[in-house]
């Protein structure tokens, strides 16, 4: 994925539309009704998060996007303030999203942070990254991991340019050889207008 | 204050000022936002009577309804009798809209039709319910496009758009059956910047992408070689201060989202929308191309993205977005559209987010006195104006040049200085006289 590699991005793990709303529903059923895993499942979980929030911290996406399944389904949908009556499902797969990506995706995206053309990204972005509130439960599928978590993204560049982004996540996580990987991943900002300029960066 | 003092559109010299300025920034939306059409929603958002959007119009929160009659009402959201704000939902569907304060309810014209202890106001001499509704904005639409002022005395939206009316078909009206926006309402964002600097970008600075966008573009594009942008096949189209640069790539803009199934349809498209607009309209429907309707409505062929630039003081704009397709494009293909335009133009898009930095500091460097009193540079000229009678509006040849944003800053100038809109001159419309001669 360096910039004169010109990598073809169409070759890349995709999704069918299909594929794409099926896992964007399993995320919304998602309400911790399996069994909660082990004190130790948990422990590997949680060490599996900081570590990842490292890796994004350190603008490490090369070693980040492995920890990506080839069929990775990662959403933030928009969130409209509504009606409490409002008989329309709150959050849509078809509607606009602030990420709707497949793993080709994140592949285009790390391409753009890594072309050393993206000027507004230079000086670079400070961040941190902070998980908390992790719950994990066993799913119906053997080796599949129902997770969720909260999280804060503090950014700071130049000099008085600051956002504070808090979230709620839920993830699919896979083992494969007892190392975790992201299958899926829902990112829930509470914010309707999302106060700040942009999201240059991964959750 | 005179705007004109701050804008000299011959040569391009731009008041820093005018971009920071409180004083001019009020006074903006006194005489422009307060005056011109504005943008407020396309009419596939608003199906059926009872469904309503809010939105602004400058400063001022408007609830958007759609009447039992099938008009769209626009009204202020803002209640007459403690001013609190009527309606909090970006959207929905409702009979009427109650202010939380005290329970006065209006319908969806906006028009007060009951209160609490109703009886209390039957005993009050001379209060009448028909004086304390809603105010209401003029409405007007343009092939989907739904648009209001609040200014009586404002020409019509027609003679408003006036010939840009006709470029802007090659968007609205590529298609039979017309075009819808994607489900989901607004994507909306936050920038420090001052409104114009967006707005002025898209009217007709394609300059900033050969520069600005090498990064974002590089994972698409970079394998064929970059953002190609030239001054021969490309113009500047300029009518009552709207802006359009494009060219005639057919499918360049649209490229950049890196989906090549999307740009396979597109392709299969080109005979039927060439038969339907003919050739030099055709070619800009996906182009290299931006634009804005003055002042803060703006879109790209290509990704179909639509944004306002909504004012939020001096140095603060948001931004709303929504993503426009062809009603009868396969829902796959909408899909595309819907993906392709947020990973492209949208506070996460990998070109958008090249962008709002620029701005944010274009607009904080006037803090500095010394500063904000120094000239910016509009000045570039290639190439002369065009004069070809099949091309309406002020044409520009060449793509590549401050033409469109020197026409917009002299109808920023206009609009700020003029009494009323007999000083405002306005562009003849000439595509209704061609219409009329048939």
């Amino acid at each position: 994925m360096n910039a004169s590699a010109k990598p073809d991005y169409s070759t890349y793990p995709n999704l069918t539309l299909d594929e794409a709303r099926a896992a964007a529903a399993q995320l919304l059923a998602l309400n911790g009704a399996g069994a909660p895993v082990t004190d130790a499942r948990l422990l590997q979980i949680e060490r599996f998060y900081r570590m990842e929030a490292r890796l994004l911290d350190a603008e490490d996406f090369h070693r980040w996007y492995e920890l990506l399944a080839d069929d990775l389904f990662y959403w933030a949908p928009l969130q409209e303030n509504r009606f409490r009556r409002d008989k329309r499902k709150p959050i849509d797969a078809g509607n606009m999203a602030f990420f709707d990506e497949r793993k080709a995706d994140i592949a285009v995206r790390i391409g753009r942070l890594s072309s050393n053309l993206v000027w507004t990204e230079d000086p670079p972005t400070r961040h941190v990254y902070i998980i908390s509130n992790v719950e994990a439960f066993e799913t119906d599928v053997a080796g599949e991991i129902e997770v969720h978590s909260a999280f804060i993204q503090y950014r700071n560049r130049s000099e008085h340019d600051e956002a504070s982004l808090y979230g709620r996540r839920r993830d699919i996580l896979r083992l494969r050889d007892d190392r975790l990987q992201i299958a899926r991943r829902l990112i829930l900002l509470p914010q309707s207008v999302l106060l700040t300029k942009n999201l240059t960066i991964f959750f | 204050m005179r705007a004109a003092d701050f804008v000299d559109s011959e040569r391009g010299h731009i008041d820093r000022r005018i971009f920071w300025d409180k004083e001019i920034y009020d006074r903006e939306l006194q005489q422009i936002f307060a005056r011109c059409w504005l943008f407020v929603a396309h009419e596939s958002q608003l199906q059926e009577p009872g469904a309503f959007l809010t939105t602004y119009m400058g400063e001022d929160s408007v609830i958007v309804a759609r009447g039992d009659d099938l008009g769209i009402n626009v009204f202020l959201n803002s209640c007459p009798h403690r001013g609190n704000r009527v309606c909090f939902a970006d959207s929905g569907h409702s009979r009427s809209f109650t202010c939380n304060y005290h329970g006065w309810a209006f319908d969806l014209e906006g028009d007060l039709r009951k209160m609490p202890k109703i009886g209390l106001y039957k005993a009050t001499p001379g209060f009448r319910m028909e004086e304390w509704g809603l105010k209401r904005a003029r409405v007007a639409s343009y092939k989907g496009l739904v648009f209001a002022s609040f200014d009586a005395a404002a020409p019509s939206l027609d003679a408003w758009l006036g010939d840009f009316r006709w470029y802007l078909d090659a968007v609205l009206d590529a298609e039979e059956g017309g075009t819808e926006f994607l489900s989901g309402g607004a994507t909306r964002s936050v920038m420090n910047c001052n409104w114009k600097f967006p707005a002025d970008n898209f009217a007709g600075d394609i300059y900033h992408a050969l520069w600005t966008h090498l990064g974002g573009s590089e994972p698409t594009l970079g394998r064929h070689g970059g953002v190609m942008v030239e001054n021969t096949g490309s113009y500047q189209v300029s009518v009552n201060g709207h802006g359009w640069e494009f060219n005639d790539s057919f499918l360049g803009n649209a490229a950049t989202m890196g989906d090549r199934e999307l740009l396979r349809y597109m392709k299969s498209r080109r005979e039927a929308i060439t038969a339907r607009l003919g050739k030099f309209r055709a070619d800009m429907w996906g182009s290299v191309a931006s634009a804005t309707i003055f002042p803060n409505f703006a879109f790209l062929p290509g990704y179909f993205t639509f944004r306002t630039f909504q004012p939020k003081g001096p140095s603060k704009t948001e931004i709303h977005a929504w993503t426009m397709v062809p009603k009868n494009m396969p829902d796959d293909i909408k899909d595309r559209f819907r993906r392709g335009s947020m990973r492209t133009f949208s506070p996460s898009g990998i070109l958008e987010m090249d962008d709002g930095e620029n701005w944010e500091h274009s607009t904080r460097a006037n803090a500095g006195y010394v500063t904000r009193h120094q000239s910016l540079c509009y000045a570039m000229a290639p190439a002369g104006q065009l004069h070809d009678e099949t091309l309406p509006g002020i044409v520009h040849s060449g793509q590549l040049s401050d033409a469109n944003q020197r026409l917009f800053y002299q109808k920023w100038a206009e609009l700020m200085d003029a009494e009323s809109w007999a000083d405002v001159p306005l562009s003849p419309s000439t595509i209704d006289r061609a219409v009329a001669a048939q």
